[in-house]
């Protein structure tokens, strides 16, 4: 009879046990789902900007017939990007992959902000059409990265939150949930001294 | 006798009392068969102390106190925690199932395709466009629809779908599961799961006692193993009892929802008048080796919400949520021979014969939509329709073919920067912002100067560069327009969607001059995204008698009153026609007393009225806005978005109406 009645203690207990951790778990699945959809927006709209950028070199090459260096800095970094790029939608939130895309991010703004900057040299360039609407489209495509961006940082942010409290942390690594980072833009190093023209 | 849309909702309420009265039963029945066996048990081992002493009474007031306190606890914890993890809405079940949600910008053919499908049925139905998910991992042809009511709706389809089915197909589909999202089915739906949980988990249960007794260690035969035995036992009796929960759960579901399925199949031919697309995906269906079998874990918990049977073949299938699949077939093509295709993946055809989609609406209708839609805006005289409440009450909640043709050609026929603007979360901000600004150029002025202060200067710069186009929209593209941003929308951070709501306030707030059509439009959409976004709950329908709302009827009525006429006496006349059918003395309020923030309250109040109730509700209303039976195009927006809040979703214009040119400049 106590066997019984101690079994039953058990099984309830136990219950209770279980359908608590699971519904940690759930949680902490649909945060991280959360988060990885968030980076699939940034996926999209980064592929968008690196495909924006073939074109405008081949415009700007038409005009700007001595700043080879400049505009293969551009398509280089551009090329790097989309590597890291495809590597951080394998593994979103992974460390390595979304430290890599940070410095490709970085460096390809870095090459784009000098070649924008040389562009004054050359009115012509400047007032072309076809240029300007690139431009346009770019700086477009630039907004919605930022806003992507945010979206994803803050999905992170709550993943990482959730993950760490108490009594989550304790599931969270029974079930192998990493921690989550962040895109984060880091400074490009300087690699070459800027060249001036007179 | 076709049934209509507020009686198909009647219909749904009250079969979740026969889903509470099987319940009961099967609850009873598991408590019995769980006494049944620990009585035996008890039993025996107290015979084992008394070698050859007969077996008592197996009636034990305490012990079936105690077995009956804990099956129905456990049942009931399980039963309450998988409800508690469904009230969050559709998506829920969309995770549940592995389901990854489709990009609204995605660039795969067959995914863009499906989207297209879905955006036009919603836009065509009244409803906001719903989130579409993939289970990639199913290679099987099925599809569900989740959620509490058509705001929190999710879509999911199979990977096969995207695969094997044609745009038409795919119509079909959607269309059998538009009209569960419409009737009120997926609410009961939703519930089902969440209370046949708990009957299930008792298998689970067992099933993982059976595996601790078997790790326990057997050395101490007398003491211990007497333990690990009687672990075991109980473990393997809660499995086998566990299957009668599997079986009752599966006669609740066969009780409740497998007769609705015919008509599900019906009214999708009625919307796409095309019985080909559905009855085509029911014969690959049952072309293909899987079928629409469902492999993932939890396929069982939700076997009643998909399109077909997630279970084939299996003894238990007396009780099949779904009816045969050749009957299905039969009703939809008398000509069906019993024998299925040989299906092949689009790819392997060719993507020209996957793409074609059948123009749904009659060939003058057609030229009628696209002779509206092609006319330029000041050329338009501005056409009324003829309008009576029950014609509006018969269209609530039964899109036709006709407005599907005429979502598509809508969505066609948009400006490319602002279809693109409504399908991405930052511009689609910039959208609804311009969408929300005034005609009257004063309170424009205030509303942007208000705005300047508080949003970012691209985004300010984005609201003023689509407002140019919006500007050239006819009114009948707002809605849509909008319904179309809510997958968008939904993907916003809190954060960012805090920082937007905030920013939609402030246009609505800058003036007190709004327009109501604009300020409707603002409610519309923050109560379907506050219920995801979490800030409030989806409403209860608990209001049968119309006795408490009419104060908050009162004030909708005579809001609407003033909004469709332009003289006190014309108001008072409409608003006097309106509320004779309530049989009642109902007040108009002063124009005063017509506050935006009183019409807001009202309507939330109005919104939990049972469906039976919003039939009468919305008839008042038709009668209400309507001068001399009349509406115009913008009042006929105005109802719809009314008719949206209420919950009770309205199709866009009959387009046959309004080839009768009846100018009331």
């Amino acid at each position: 009879m106590e066997i019984a009645i101690g079994i039953a203690v058990i099984v309830v207990v136990l219950l209770v046990l279980v359908l608590f951790i699971v519904g940690i778990y759930n949680t902490l699945i649909t945060s991280r789902n959360r988060y990885k959809n968030a980076f699939s927006q940034i996926d999209v709209q980064l592929k968008r900007r690196n495909d924006l950028i073939p074109n405008l070199v081949e415009t700007a090459k038409g005009y700007m017939k001595h700043e080879r260096q400049t505009l293969e800095a551009v398509v280089q970094a551009r090329n790097v990007n989309a590597a890291a790029l495809q590597q951080a939608a394998q593994a979103p939130g992974e460390r390595q992959a979304m430290a890599a895309l940070g410095s490709a991010e970085a460096q390809l703004a870095g090459a784009l902000g000098r070649l924008f900057a040389v562009f004054e040299a050359y009115p012509d360039l400047k007032a072309n059409q076809n240029m300007l609407a690139l431009q346009e489209e770019l700086t477009s495509t630039e907004n919605k990265i930022a806003f992507a961006r945010q979206a994803y940082n803050d999905a992170v942010m709550q993943y990482n939150n959730q993950r760490e409290t108490f009594p989550n942390v304790v599931v969270a690594s029974m079930f192998g949930f990493q921690e989550a980072n962040l895109f984060e833009i880091e400074e490009p190093k300087e690699r070459e001294a800027p060249q001036v023209k007179f | 006798m076709s049934t209509d849309f507020f009686e198909q909702q009647d219909v749904a309420r009250r079969r979740t009392g026969w889903l509470v009265f099987f319940f009961l039963l099967a609850v009873a029945a598991t408590v019995l068969a769980v006494y049944l066996v620990v009585a035996i048990l008890v039993a025996a081992a107290q015979a084992e102390g008394q070698a050859g002493a007969e077996i008592e009474s197996l009636w034990n007031p305490p012990l079936f106190l105690g077995v009956t306190l804990g099956v129905v606890s456990i049942i009931l914890l399980g039963s309450l925690y998988r409800i508690a993890q469904f009230s969050t809405g559709g998506e829920a079940v969309a995770l549940l199932l592995g389901g990854r949600r489709i990009d609204p910008q995605s660039r795969d053919l067959a995914e863009r395709r499906l989207l297209n499908v879905v955006e036009e049925m919603a836009i065509a139905s009244g409803v906001p466009v719903p989130p579409v998910y993939v289970l990639d991992a199913e290679t099987s042809i099925n599809a569900f629809a989740a959620g509490h009511q058509p705001g929190d709706a999710v879509i999911g389809v199979s990977r096969g779908c995207l695969e094997y089915l044609t745009r038409d197909e795919l119509q079909g589909v959607m269309a059998h599961e538009f009209s569960h999202i419409l009737n009120g089915d997926m609410r009961l739906d939703l519930r089902l799961a969440g209370t046949v949980f708990g009957i299930l988990m008792l298998a689970v249960l067992g099933y993982y006692m059976l595996r601790i007794a078997g790790r326990m260690p057997q050395s101490n035969r007398k003491q211990g193993g007497g333990v690990a035995l009687g672990l075991f036992l109980l473990g393997l009796a809660l499995v086998l009892i566990g299957y009668i929960g599997v079986f009752f759960g599966k006669l609740i579901k066969a009780a409740v929802s497998r007769q609705r399925e015919y008509l599900a199949d019906s009214a999708a031919v009625q919307f796409t008048r095309f019985p080909g697309g559905i009855a085509g995906a029911l014969k690959k269906i049952g072309g293909l080796p899987e079928r629409s079998r469902i492999r993932d874990a939890h396929a069982e918990e939700v076997s009643h919400m998909f399109f077909s049977d997630a279970f084939e073949g299996m003894l238990l299938n007396f009780f099949a949520t779904h009816p045969p699949l050749v009957k299905r077939i039969r009703r939809l093509d008398p000509t069906f021979d019993g024998r299925f295709p040989v299906v092949v993946p689009l790819r392997e055809m060719g993507l020209a014969e996957a793409d074609t989609g059948r123009v749904a609406a009659a060939d003058q209708e057609a030229a009628q939509i696209r002779e509206f839609l092609a006319t330029p805006l000041d050329q338009r005289r501005r056409r009324a329709r003829r309008l009576s409440p029950a014609q509006a009450i018969s269209e609530a909640g039964t899109p036709k073919a006709a407005q599907l043709f005429y979502a598509s050609s809508l969505m066609a026929a948009m400006p490319k920067a602002l279809a693109e603007a409504a399908h991405e979360p930052y511009l689609a901000r910039a959208l609804i912002c311009a969408l929300l600004l005034s005609r009257d150029l004063a309170v424009r002025q205030t509303q942007l100067d208000a705005l300047a202060k508080q949003a970012e200067p691209r985004l300010y710069q984005d609201i003023v560069r689509l407002a140019a186009l919006t500007d050239q929209l006819g009114e009948e593209a707002r809605v849509p327009l909008v319904d179309a941003t809510y997958p968008v929308l939904r993907m916003l951070s809190p954060r960012q969607y805090a920082a937007f709501r905030q920013h939609v306030e402030t246009l609505v707030e800058a003036d007190d001059r709004i327009d109501l059509f604009e300020y409707m439009i603002r409610v519309m959409l923050l109560r379907n995204l506050d219920v995801h976004f979490g800030r409030t709950r989806p409403p209860i329908r608990r209001y049968s008698a119309i006795t408490p709302l009419v104060g908050p009827l009162g004030t909708v009525l005579s809001t609407l009153a003033y909004a469709g006429h332009e003289t006190q006496e014309d108001a008072e006349r409409a608003f006097s026609q309106a509320t004779a059918a309530l049989g009642r003395g109902v007040p108009l309020l002063p124009k005063q007393d017509c506050t935006l923030t009183a019409l807001d309250k009202a309507l939330a109040e109005l919104a939990q009225a049972a469906p039976k109730l919003q039939r009468i509700i919305l008839a008042a209303c038709v009668a209400s806005i309507a001068a001399d039976g009349k509406v115009a195009v913008r009042e006929n927006e105005l109802l719809r978005v009314v008719a949206g809040i209420l919950g009770s979703p309205v199709p866009p214009i009959p387009l046959s109406e309004l080839g009768a040119t009846t100018a009331t400049n």
